[in-house]
């Protein structure tokens, strides 16, 4: 079955980051997103920590990013039948998230 | 492992605002932003991690162990920056204990504190609760600004403000000694009792009681009945009130969410455990000889819950009441609660009589209470044109929605029964 790599982008914008109520909301839901599809969802996706480094043209640089207006907070790695499934899948992620959903080469 | 409903109701919120207060005590009042940031990404983690793995067994221990850890790897960026900056070095030589022992590990009194601290007199008052709701409470801008009926730039303003004052004051977060914290008590009481009246009266659009707000008021009284500085008949007097008036909540609202007025509220649906907390908390009270508004306030609505029906309510002993509150904390406001009171013991008139006597100048232009009153007592003695006057000057200066939802029908009842018939509600 095709793989997907889902990649969750969140705002940087301070002003945009959900309150605490929203968050307890938000854990229930996700909590009920990954029992819904636990058979698709594959081991190995996770959050990322904050910060980090870039390196362009050799020339290190700390991230995170201020410049930028969203950044990659986590991924998932899911199986469905095709692009179309894939994205249904997504569609129920709860929060107000920016999902990019590649489908893997398996070059490797 | 339990799953993320497992949580208490509003654990999030409420850890909130103990983390950022734990967090306030290590990093300075000066800090308040970082604390904030730093309490805001510890519950973020907690959102990646519980969902997957379920909740730990300690959650509050969980996320207080993260947000240390968060803090410290934030004060060590700092120290780094400020080795890299020159601007910085100053402030960094002045921190020279190893970030670890500036974290406690006991989690006290530190929320209370913190609302002492935000209730300096040098915060602006009106500050003060946008402030308290902020970072005790851990509600965002937005619900602040829908709780309060204010614009999120406004608010924002407000706790901005408080939080540059706490900044310039460099406060000491553990140098807050008893006589100070008992010199800020009355302070703290007000935003309390602020908290409480907003989210009770129908200052909201559409919702005429928000009680979030009112929970919030009675939380962090109970926070402060619990403590030595708080344990006094002032505050207990003033748990006993906000208990009177939650017990009436569900009466209140009809269930198309509009007001429900008190003669005509079901008073199967009184709350009788928050009238029994009530009470105990009235007992608590009655100790010394300090008589304080919030002492008066508690008795008018111990009145209003104890009596079995509208007909039994004792209005002279309430009348009375009012006098007592308007010696206590003058405002026009008791005055006309107390005429309310007179028309039911002496009649419409022996309230519009009142009212005449005590019309203060301004009050009664931009108060629509005081109108919506007049039209009643008008309404009562069959003078329907007199009361659709004063209702149509109450509907122009309410903003409540519920409110005016109810004065619309109220007027539509003036048109349904001209001058001098039967009142349909007597």
């Amino acid at each position: 079955m095709p793989k997907f790599l889902f990649i969750f982008r969140h705002s940087t914008d301070p002003q945009s980051r959900p309150s605490p109520e929203e968050m307890q909301a938000l854990a229930v839901q996700w909590h009920a997103w990954m029992q819904k599809f636990s058979a698709s969802i594959l081991p190995g996706g996770d959050g990322l920590k904050p910060g980090g480094r870039l390196i362009k043209a050799g020339i290190e640089t700390d991230g995170p990013y201020v410049e930028a207006k969203e950044f990659v907070a986590s991924f998932s790695l899911i199986q469905a039948d095709d692009l179309d499934a894939a994205t249904a899948i997504a569609r129920e992620c709860p929060g107000d998230n920016v999902i990019e959903i590649r489908e893997l080469a398996g070059y490797a | 492992m339990s799953e993320p409903r497992a949580l208490v109701e509003h654990f999030f919120r409420h850890e909130f605002g103990r983390l950022v207060a734990v967090l306030t005590r290590s990093l300075g009042a000066r800090r308040l932003d970082l604390a904030e940031d730093v309490a805001q990404a510890a519950l973020a983690r907690a959102l990646e991690t519980w969902p997957r793995r379920g909740i730990p067994e300690d959650p509050a221990g969980w996320l207080y162990h993260t947000a240390r850890n968060l803090a410290i790897d934030a004060w060590r960026r700092e120290q780094a920056h400020a080795k890299a900056l020159p601007r910085l070095v100053d402030e960094a030589e002045r921190e020279t204990a190893p970030p670890e022992s500036r974290f406690a590990d006991e989690i006290g009194d530190e929320p209370l504190r913190l609302l002492f601290i935000g209730c300096h007199e040098s915060v602006p008052p009106e500050s003060r609760v946008a402030f308290a709701l902020r970072t005790l409470c851990g509600f965002s801008t937005a619900e602040i600004a829908r709780g309060l009926l204010a614009t999120e730039a406004n608010v924002q303003k407000r706790i901005e403000r408080a939080r540059h004052r706490l900044r310039d004051l460099d406060i000491d977060f553990d140098a807050l000694a008893a006589p100070q914290l008992h010199a800020r008590l009355d302070a703290v009481l007000s935003v309390i009792y602020l908290l409480f009246t907003q989210g009770c009266h129908a200052t909201h659009v559409d919702v005429p009681i928000r009680r979030d707000l009112c929970d919030e008021a009675r939380r962090l009284a109970r926070m402060l009945a619990d403590h030595p500085v708080g344990a006094v008949p002032a505050v207990h007097a003033l748990l006993a009130l906000m208990c009177f008036h939650a017990a009436r909540f569900d009466a209140r609202v009809a269930l198309d969410g509009g007001v429900v007025l008190f003669e005509q509220q079901d008073r199967s649906a009184w709350n009788w455990n928050d009238a029994r907390e009530g009470m105990a908390w009235l007992a608590k009270s009655a100790v010394g000889d300090e008589l304080t508004r919030y002492h008066v306030e508690a008795a008018i609505a111990w009145e209003h819950c104890r009596a079995p029906t509208f007909a039994d309510t004792d209005w002279g002993r309430i009348a009375e009441l009012y006098d007592a509150l308007d010696r206590v904390a003058p405002s026009p406001i008791h005055a006309l609660n107390r005429a309310v009171a007179e028309s039911h013991l002496r009649g419409p008139q022996a309230g519009l009589d009142l009212l005449a006597a005590v019309v203060p100048e301004n009050i009664p232009a931009r108060y629509p209470g005081w109108h919506a009153v007049v039209g009643e007592l008008h309404f009562r003695l069959g003078r329907r044109s007199d009361a659709e006057r004063a209702w149509r000057e109450a509907l122009r200066l309410s903003t409540a929605g519920a409110d005016r939802e109810f004065l619309r029908r109220r007027l539509a009842d003036c048109r349904r029964f001209p001058d001098h018939t039967a009142d349909p509600n007597s």
